[in-house]
């Protein structure tokens, strides 16, 4: 455009003094009188600033004001914590509250046949006491599987199990009471073994009436296959199998469970926990105490520490407000450490058989998983976890054919459920480990291979999930780097390792858990804005810990060019909350900071319009800088934020704004396609050093290089301290962590002394490396970081146990027991008798080797050239086999097509879990009669 | 696991605050323990009530004197979350009787500010990330402040050794260690932490001129 025709319009005295004072206006005052110039190394590129944009530039790029994003931030609310004045669920003293206590079955599965309250009504001090009677209405965090009690109703399912619960003036008087609380069982043969579940049982632990499959005590089965599954064993050259048994394991939070009910007197109940999933928990109180929601307000209170095992709605939260109605006082319920293992939801137990498939040129032509998971008594989220085990190995790697047998039975064990990595933790370990061996089998380097079979950015997997940013290269090449990897792999002496181990995860779940068929947004924000310029943000995220409320303040505060310190976050109260899903599937930085943005992204209009009005300066040229919003290309014509956001009041006070997440639609159409959907995927590489002592069987992980993929960091200190949690936690399970149950099915170690979790002692030096692909409709780019990076440090530990003495385990925990056998077994393959002069693996390159480095250097330029253009075509996982890109193959070729029913051919003998498919669905059993 | 260490307080009590009288409350059924004077300074306050003989210093702390950051996390000496110092000395509360601290001083994580002044620990667990849920906060703070009044600047290798009771599940204790770093620095350094009270942002600044 030429500048006369659109010069500007002449600007009418609104130029502000360098270094002058505006004049003060009520709620002015405070520290920074004077507005800061923008920072230009945060500005990005596309808007003429510093900013490298290596992955091109984002929708986003020109609400950056180079404030807080990108910057490593304490966490908003970490005044509290360090101070003591953090309440989590305890921590909530009301007036007059009395204590509650859960009288739990000793019994592995049990019918109830009566219960006596009476001895403990007369002990004076008991207030009120509550049966299964009193609830029984069902409920469970997914609507399909609903099928937990407040307290038993008919039966106990597990030892642990609430049979009545007891509120009392004390402690010691509840206790007493719950002593007293005598429950008349008649015993029936319980299940442990998870294979067992599979068979037909004379009593099946739950009746899911007509869709009950056969008698057995199979509660979800999964088949799926996509590809060429006739064509990959033909087609292979090299394949590896391997039968895992991975042991249950929890959450292990710091903070045991707790809650407080309370019915104030307009007869509203408010229940203060501390919840990952507040919304899922109004949802069935009202379904349980028979009452509408909008007369309860969940109050979540600080959660010390959830990882999924404060996600679903639980019985003892449903306790308290039973005893609170009945009783009429504030009723506090806090777990003994022994509880929080009685109700669990940790990692299933499964036993997980794995075979990959390599063909001639290296490409991966088929995964083969069998997953049986150990559910334990409830469903909790394990309709999903089923799913999960399988699909969410389908990717980052392009391959030739997937076929996938899953099913989750139910035991006599404390139910199992999400947990960190959700569903990917176990059989992505199975598949990184399976591709180690993989290369070794071809005379390959690992991270060659990897390299050479990567789905490009934009493209669909095999199961037809949309994947939009892929940094997964980058977390590669960069581990190979920094790591010294070309130096070390199979150079490093006996008893020293190296090993490498991917994952990929979802970025948030594209189906809301509820399913409500309507378009409920997954996340809402809501932003108050009044006269004295402090923004108040109410949403409904829960912080865990993982630092929700400070993204979506920095959000806010980056749209608005504000300082923290202007910001508060009001994330607590359902009452005052708008809806958000909560805090599971690493969805909150996605969806609630997409949501927050889009709020302030209206109050951001609304000052800029302001600003016209006062400057008279033509809005285009506005920018958003520190407090201030002016003409960027001169920035003495504008105006305090101050005084647009009081211009832009007049006549109506309060800005309010309001802002919404719902996930675009995608996916396939077959059953299931929507489980492992997301609106995007975090990528993470990691490389281990281990030391073993070949004597003791005693693994040290020494060092860790952890790449991760988060689209963008909007807090890196926080990003960071995800990963080396996840580290933390996943070196935990492969090392030590186990939920050991005895040969009659008794949990052996429901405490933080025999559940052994990783000390300072044993944590390895984690170098965090931050990778930013730069997701297109992630906030800012940003995708998760809270889950995904847990999933690489399993398998890379094991697979540098290997590097360092040639054994490959199939059973975790890896301890030190277990490994000294694994030993002394090699020693004996061997014939060394003694373990120090065992061979130390090694390699020599095959001339493949040459092969999948040129194909990963091609895809290097074609992955590089499809982020960055925007006019690219579809790609579809197939194309590495030669089919068309642009087409789903099943839509052209039959033998790609999508099965998720097995065939009679198949059930002639199928495989572990596969085997539950022998059965009939009760109504279809029926029909055939 | 039964116990009996609330035995026979009534609820008055329990949420009573600092050395108020409270009438004693028996239940018939139960094998009274002994009401004893317990008298302690907890973060320089003079403390001065009757507590049953066997009381937990932690379950004293949380329900009596109200030191609700002191907080509970296996009641077995297994996770650190109850630490206190005890005349200086890191404990663990859930381990130690009451009556056993009779006279002492006792810290609490409340008592490690001065006033809105955070202890540097405080400061650098939030500005480092050593505290995500904060539920091990309180337990690591006091063994630190512990540690750094003892040697202002630890090495690596000291740092462990004193947090080694304390478990946290969030952080990987890698930006704790980080944090205790930074913290050492501003002791060695002398340099003040700022009072959280003084004034915050102008949201109507000037033009600073570019
Ligand atoms: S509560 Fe004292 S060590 Fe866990
Ligand atoms: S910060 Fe959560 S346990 Fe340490």
């Amino acid at each position: 455009m030429s500048e006369k025709e659109d010069a500007p319009k002449e600007i009418v005295g609104y130029r502000q003094q360098p270094g002058k004072l505006p004049f003060s206006r009520p709620g002015s005052g405070g520290k920074g009188k004077f507005s800061e110039s923008t920072d230009q190394e945060m500005i990005p590129e596309s808007q003429g600033g510093k900013l490298a944009q290596e992955w091109g530039p984002h929708r986003h790029d020109e609400l950056i004001s180079g404030r807080v994003v990108g910057k490593s931030t304490a966490l908003v609310d970490s005044s509290w914590k360090v101070t003591g004045q953090a309440h989590y669920g305890d921590d909530v003293r009301l007036p007059g509250e009395l204590i509650g206590r859960i009288v739990r079955s000793p019994h592995h599965y049990a019918r109830v046949l009566s219960i006596d309250c009476t001895k403990a009504l007369e002990l004076p001090g008991v207030v009120a006491v509550a049966t299964g009677d009193d609830a029984k209405n069902r409920f469970g965090v997914l609507p399909v599987t609903k099928d937990e009690h407040a307290m038993a109703v008919e039966k106990v399912r597990h030892a642990g199990d609430l049979v009545a619960c007891v509120a009392a003036i004390d402690e010691a008087t509840a206790r007493e009471a719950e002593r007293l609380i005598q429950v008349e069982y008649e015993l029936i043969d319980p299940i442990h073994d998870m294979r067992e579940g599979l068979e037909d049982s004379g009593e099946p632990i739950h009746d899911r009436g007509d869709y009950h499959i056969g008698e057995s005590n199979v509660q979800k089965r999964v088949f799926q296959e996509f590809g060429d599954v006739e064509g990959m064993i033909e087609n292979s050259v090299a394949s590896h199998k391997k039968n895992w048994i991975f042991a249950g394991v929890n959450h292990a939070f710091t903070e045991p469970h707790a809650v407080v009910a309370h019915w104030d007197p307009t007869g509203r109940l408010t229940l203060y926990t501390p919840q990952q999933v507040p919304h899922y928990v109004h949802r069935a109180l009202a379904d349980v105490l028979e009452i509408p929601m909008h007369q309860i307000n969940v109050h979540r209170t600080f959660v010390g520490g959830g990882f999924g095992g404060k996600s679903d709605p639980f019985p003892h939260e449903m306790c308290a407000a039973i005893l609170a109605r009945k009783s009429g006082k504030p009723v506090r319920i806090t777990f003994d450490r022994e509880e929080v293992y009685w109700v669990n939801r940790g990692r299933h137990p499964s036993r997980i058989e794995m075979n990959l498939h390599a063909d001639d040129e290296g490409r991966i032509c088929g995964i083969e998983t069998d997953a049986l998971i150990d559910g334990g008594a409830f469903a909790s989220f394990g309709h999903v976890t089923t799913y999960y085990n399988g699909v969410l190995h389908t990717a980052p790697y392009e391959i030739g054919a997937f076929h996938y047998t899953g099913a989750r039975v139910w035991t006599n064990k404390p139910a199992s459920g999400a947990m960190r990595g959700h569903g990917a933790v176990n059989s992505r370990c199975a598949v990184e480990v399976g591709l180690d061996d993989l290369a070794e089998k071809l005379s390959v380097d690992p991270i060659s291979l990897r390299l050479a079979n990567l789905l490009p950015p934009h493209s669909a997997t095999i199961t037809g999930f949309r994947v939009t940013s892929i940094g997964m290269r980058e977390c590669l090449e960069r581990v190979r780097e920094e790591s010294g990897w070309n130096k070390k792999f199979r150079k490093l002496p006996l008893g020293k390792g190296i090993g490498i181990g991917c994952g990929f995860f979802i970025s948030g779940s594209g189906l809301p858990i509820h399913w409500d068929p309507n378009k409920f947004p997954h996340a809402t924000v809501h932003l108050k804005i009044d006269m004295d310029g402090g923004v108040t943000i109410h949403t409904g995220a829960a912080d865990i810990g993982q630092g929700s409320d400070t993204v979506v303040a920095q959000s806010v505060a980056e749209v608005l060019g504000l300082p923290l310190d202007m910001i508060r976050v009001k994330s607590r109260d359902s009452d005052t909350s708008p809806v958000d899903l909560g805090s599971y599937s690493s969805r909150v930085t996605f969806m609630n900071a997409n949501a927050a943005i889009s709020a302030a992204m209206q109050i951001r209009e609304e000052l800029l319009d302001a600003t016209v009005e006062i400057t008279g300066a033509e809005r285009s040229g506005l920018i958003i800088g520190d407090r201030r919003i002016f003409l960027k290309k001169d920035p003495a014509v504008g105006v305090s934020y101050l005084e647009a956001l009081h211009k832009s009041q007049e006549d109506r006070g309060a800005l309010v704004a309001s802002g919404a997440y719902r996930t675009p639609p995608m996916g396939k159409m077959h059953k299931g396609a929507a489980a492992g959907l997301a609106p995007a995927y975090s990528f993470s590489a990691y490389v281990t050093e281990v030391s073993v002592d070949v004597e003791t069987g005693q693994i040290k992980v020494d060092k860790v290089w952890a790449a991760h993929d988060c689209g963008k960091a909007l807090n890196p200190l926080a990003v960071k301290g995800q990963i080396i949690g996840s580290c933390h936690m996943g070196m935990g399970q492969v090392l030590s962590e186990e939920m050991r149950y005895g040969r009659s099915g008794n949990l052996m170690n429901p405490d933080l002394l025999d559940y052994k979790i990783p000390s300072i002692h044993e944590m390895p030096e984690v170098i965090p490396i931050i990778v930013e692909s730069n997701d297109p409709e992630g906030p800012f780019g940003a995708k998760e970081a809270g889950e995904g990076p847990l999933l690489p440090i399993l398998p890379s530990v094991c697979n540098a146990v290997y590097d360092a003495i040639g054994i490959r385990t199939s059973e975790l925990p890896m301890s030190p027991e277990k490994v000294h056998k694994m030993i002394e077994k090699r020693c004996r393959e061997e014939e060394v008798s003694d373990p120090n002069n065992l061979p130390s693996p090694s390699l020599q390159h095959s001339s493949l080797q040459g092969v999948l480095e040129n194909r990963a250097k091609e895809h290097r330029i074609r992955d590089k050239d499809r982020r960055l253009d925007e006019g690219r075509s579809d790609y579809h996982n197939g194309a590495l086999f030669g089919l068309d890109p642009t087409i789903p193959p099943d839509e052209v070729d039959p033998r790609w097509s999508v099965r998720v029913t097995p065939e009679e051919e198949y059930l002639k003998s199928p495989r572990l879990a596969g085997s539950a498919w022998k059965h009939t669905e009760r109504r279809h059993a029926e029909g055939q009669k | 696991m039964i116990s009996n260490r609330h035995h026979g307080e009534p609820n008055a009590q329990r949420m009573g605050s600092i050395g108020r009288n409270v009438v004693q409350f028996r239940l018939p059924m139960l094998p009274p323990s002994d009401g004893v004077e317990w008298n302690a300074k907890v973060n320089d306050e003079e403390v001065s009530i009757i507590i049953e003989s066997n009381a937990i210093l932690l379950d004293v702390l949380r329900d009596r004197v109200g030191s609700l950051g002191t907080k509970r996390g296996c009641d077995m000496g297994t996770c650190g979350c109850c630490s206190v110092l005890i005349n200086g000395e890191p404990r663990l509360s859930c381990l130690t009787l009451a009556v056993d601290t009779e006279q002492a001083d006792i810290t609490t994580v409340e008592g490690l500010a001065d006033g809105h002044h955070l202890h540097p620990i405080q400061q650098t667990f939030a500005e480092c990330g050593g505290s995500q849920c904060g539920f091990c906060t309180p337990g690591f703070l006091v063994v630190i402040s512990a540690l750094l009044s003892e040697n202002s600047k630890p090495n690596d290798q000291e740092i462990k050794q004193a947090i080694e009771g304390n478990l946290c599940r969030c952080t990987g204790f890698q930006q704790i260690v980080d944090s205790v770093k930074a913290a050492s620095d501003i002791l060695v350094s002398g340099q003040a932490v700022s009072d959280s009270t003084l004034s915050k942002s102008d949201p109507h600044p000037g033009f600073g001129g570019d």
